[in-house]
């Protein structure tokens, strides 16, 4: 029953269990353990790659926002954090989230670096360490930036008024190859122009030899003592969650890439492993998001576009970063303000909307990740909006605000509680900035997970190494974004890739 | 004489269970949502997406079908906590009622206007729960209503047709639940050449014509 080298198999050919074996299992099939897989395999190492997801190919891709989600996404993509309620997402198909984002490949600034090694106890994790290999994966996916022609004018508006206020902005860099701006990111790419893992880093570690196994839920990993010798679980049925055959993959080492909430579940389902420091599940951050909407008097055509083809990196130091964006209008209709006839006419002049957002670096906001009793691996998680945070939201909406004003906008609508439904004027936006803020006067959401495996020196304060290394294990590896000490400020896949081709040349 | 006040009181009661509870009428073509629900639905979304404005009102756009039809996608817990939410909403106003004459009904049975100053009332709360489950009441209505092909289409912001290259990847995966001896594809084609789309140019055929 053993897959023979650089097979991949589905769920209609599990017919009973199995045993596999294995240099190396990477439990994950996103970003960061698709680039370790791939790695290890052309190494001449041999690899499993374990995916509870399908593969997803163009037909099955659905163009409605909702069920897309319902299907690419844990939990119906309805998972909400508790305490703050905040919606939050994660992908289950192969690639992970990297089939259904929209592509941002962003270096953090030096300074992101510097902050980790300073509080983190990190010696070999500057910006110039890491260097090489954000070069390696770079230059794998084809990242460069988004083209004039196909920026369409919902991301021209925004680089117009940000040079209309002097604020320096740039074109998203992204891992696209042939993008026709049809906006669909999140939903799958029609064009098959965005590398997405399931289409890039998968089929090269295939290539080398690396064998996948999709629908297999990894339950449990194995240990003893200071070792672990590789983990199992179960087939379970896409979209249904059944689970059948029992699988087991005997293993040199074990790479957990299952994502910052699934992550912690794992290793305390399988007895609390590797928490030593008792920081397992605990430090989670986001980057909470936020939206700002402008109409403008003439047709916008968002429709038309990459998804977020423009971006400021002026106010990382500040705390937020700001971008272009687009959706399937599900996500944009929920944002506005009314109801009835109001709403229906705000629905309305989407066609001459531009809608743009920003990503909050919230180090002092801070929750946590726990497991479910039963078998699911679905976390509790909780987590906090520090005020300090949210007077950073402000700020970051009241600059959205002056920027689509600046670009045209005849009006701004924040989607804030306790606020005019429409703002008409710079001078009425000035409320964003001078009003108190409550983190319950608006809804935020966020993709972008942290810190709940958090590398550190010591190993009394952290649960991998700054290779990631678990502390507690000779063999135990993590490479997902969990092993960031703190948040980027920027998005996080690229990083987190480059981290992931750190670890897979030190296993 | 306890008799009959035993049968008195399990008469109301049975009188008002069934005020509250049932008497919903009948609906065919739906596979999840119970005819409460449905009924619930439906006056929900004709009180969010009234008739005018030039776009189709919610009960045109077919919200609580839509709905019927996202809910077998999502996992039963989540499935659950929806029916939770319809269920509380249909009968919130037997507490809370609505303004007017007769506020102590449940919504589905509300005067349109009522239904609105109820749903308005959620909205507009101090108490943020409240304006929680407005949030995630619309949310789930907002899908139904967008997921119309007719409601884009009257937006103008229906998707594009877009021919879908072969890549090395779609030689490898079969579809969802079928074995690999059924992958569509044998052989590559030339990959997306990053020319624009062009606006006036066609849109996905699902979206096209007056069909919904």
């Amino acid at each position: 029953m053993t897959a023979p080298p650089g097979e991949l198999r589905v769920f209609a050919e599990y017919d009973r269990d199995f045993v596999e074996t294995a240099d190396v299992v990477v439990v994950g099939s996103g970003p960061c353990g698709a680039v370790v897989a791939k790695e290890l395999a052309c190494a001449g190492r041999s690899v499993v790659i374990v995916e509870e997801g399908p593969p997803f190919t163009p037909a099955e891709f659905e163009i409605d926002g909702a069920r897309s989600m319902a299907r690419t996404m844990r939990e119906g993509g309805l998972r909400a954090t508790r305490g703050y309620v905040m919606p939050t997402l994660q992908a289950i198909c192969l690639g992970g989230g990297s089939l259904v984002n929209s592509a941002i490949c962003v270096r953090p600034p030096d300074f992101v670096f510097d902050g980790w090694s300073e509080h983190f106890e990190l010696e070999r994790t500057s910006g110039k360490d890491l260097a090489p290999h954000f070069e390696a994966v770079s230059g794998f996916l084809g990242i460069a930036p988004t083209p004039d022609d196909v920026q369409g004018p919902r991301n021209l508006l925004f680089k117009a008024g940000c040079d209309a206020l002097g604020i320096p902005a740039e074109p998203i860099a992204r891992n696209v190859r042939g993008c026709r701006g049809s906006g669909e990111c999140f939903t799958g790419c029609r064009s098959r122009a965005k590398q997405s893992m399931d289409i890039s880093y998968v089929p090269a570690a295939m290539r080398a030899g690396a064998r996948v196994l999709t629908s297999v839920q990894v339950q449990q990993i194995r240990a003893s003592g200071s070792r672990v010798s590789g983990v199992s679980g179960q087939v379970v049925e896409p979209f249904t969650g059944r689970r059948s055959h029992r699988v087991q993959i005997d293993a040199k080492a074990v790479v957990l890439s299952a994502g910052v909430m699934a992550t912690p579940v794992l290793l305390q389902k399988s007895g609390n492993l590797a928490n030593r420091s008792g920081q397992v599940g605990r430090n989670l951050q986001f980057h909470p998001g936020t939206m700002v909407t402008g109409v403008f008097p003439d047709p916008v055509h968002p429709e038309f576009g990459a998804t977020q083809g423009y971006q400021s990196l002026h106010f990382l130091r500040e705390g937020f970063k700001l971008e272009t964006f687009w959706s399937p209008p599900t996500a944009l209709a929920l944002r506005m303000p009314g109801m009835g006839i109001a709403l229906k006419r705000r629905l309305a002049e989407l066609p001459r909307s531009a809608t743009w957002d920003a990503i909050l670096s919230c180090h002092r906001s801070l929750g946590t990740v726990r497991a479910r009793s039963g078998a699911s691996l679905d976390p509790l998680l909780t987590w906090e909006f520090h005020p300090e945070d949210v007077k950073i939201l402000g700020r970051a909406m009241s600059v959205l605000a002056e920027i689509l004003f600046a670009a045209g906008a005849e009006k701004v609508i924040p989607g804030v509680h306790g606020l005019p439904d429409e703002l008409h004027t710079p001078e009425e936006a000035r409320i964003l900035a001078t009003r108190e803020w409550r983190a319950t006067d608006v809804t935020s959401g966020s993709t972008h997970v942290f810190c709940t495996t958090r590398m550190h020196g010591d190993p009394a304060k952290g649960v991998v190494d700054e290779l990631g290394r678990c502390h507690d294990f000779d063999n135990l590896w993590i490479a997902d974004t969990g092993v960031f000490p703190r948040c980027t400020s920027v998005n996080p896949m690229l990083t987190g890739m480059a981290l992931a081709h750190r670890t897979a040349k030190a296993i | 004489m306890i008799g009959w006040v035993g049968i008195s009181l399990g008469a109301a009661a049975a009188y008002a269970a069934f005020r509250v509870f049932a008497g919903y009428p009948a609906r065919t073509g739906f596979a999840t949502l119970a005819r409460r629900e449905i009924a619930f639905v439906d006056a929900a979304a004709d009180t969010l997406y009234p008739q005018g404005a030039g776009l189709p009102s919610g009960v045109e756009a077919r919200i609580a079908f839509q709905l019927d039809g996202y809910l077998r996608l999502v996992p039963p817990r989540m499935r659950l906590l929806m029916r939770l939410l319809f269920f509380l909403m249909e009968h919130a106003t037997l507490f809370l009622p609505a303004p007017g004459p007769r506020g102590r009904r449940r919504f589905s049975s509300l005067a349109p206007e009522q239904r609105a100053a109820v749903l308005e009332g959620w909205r507009t709360s101090r108490r943020v729960p409240r304006r929680l489950v407005f949030t995630s009441l619309r949310a789930l209505l907002t899908n139904g209503y967008v997921a119309d092909p007719g409601v884009l289409r009257a937006l103008g912001l229906a998707p594009f047709a877009i021919e879908t290259p072969v890549c090395e990847a779609d030689l490898l995966y079969p579809p969802i639940g079928r074995p690999k001896s059924e992958i569509r594809h044998r052989a590559v084609t030339a990959p997306s050449d990053g020319r624009p789309l062009d606006l006036a140019g066609p849109r996905h055929p699902a979206y096209v014509g007056s069909e919904r």
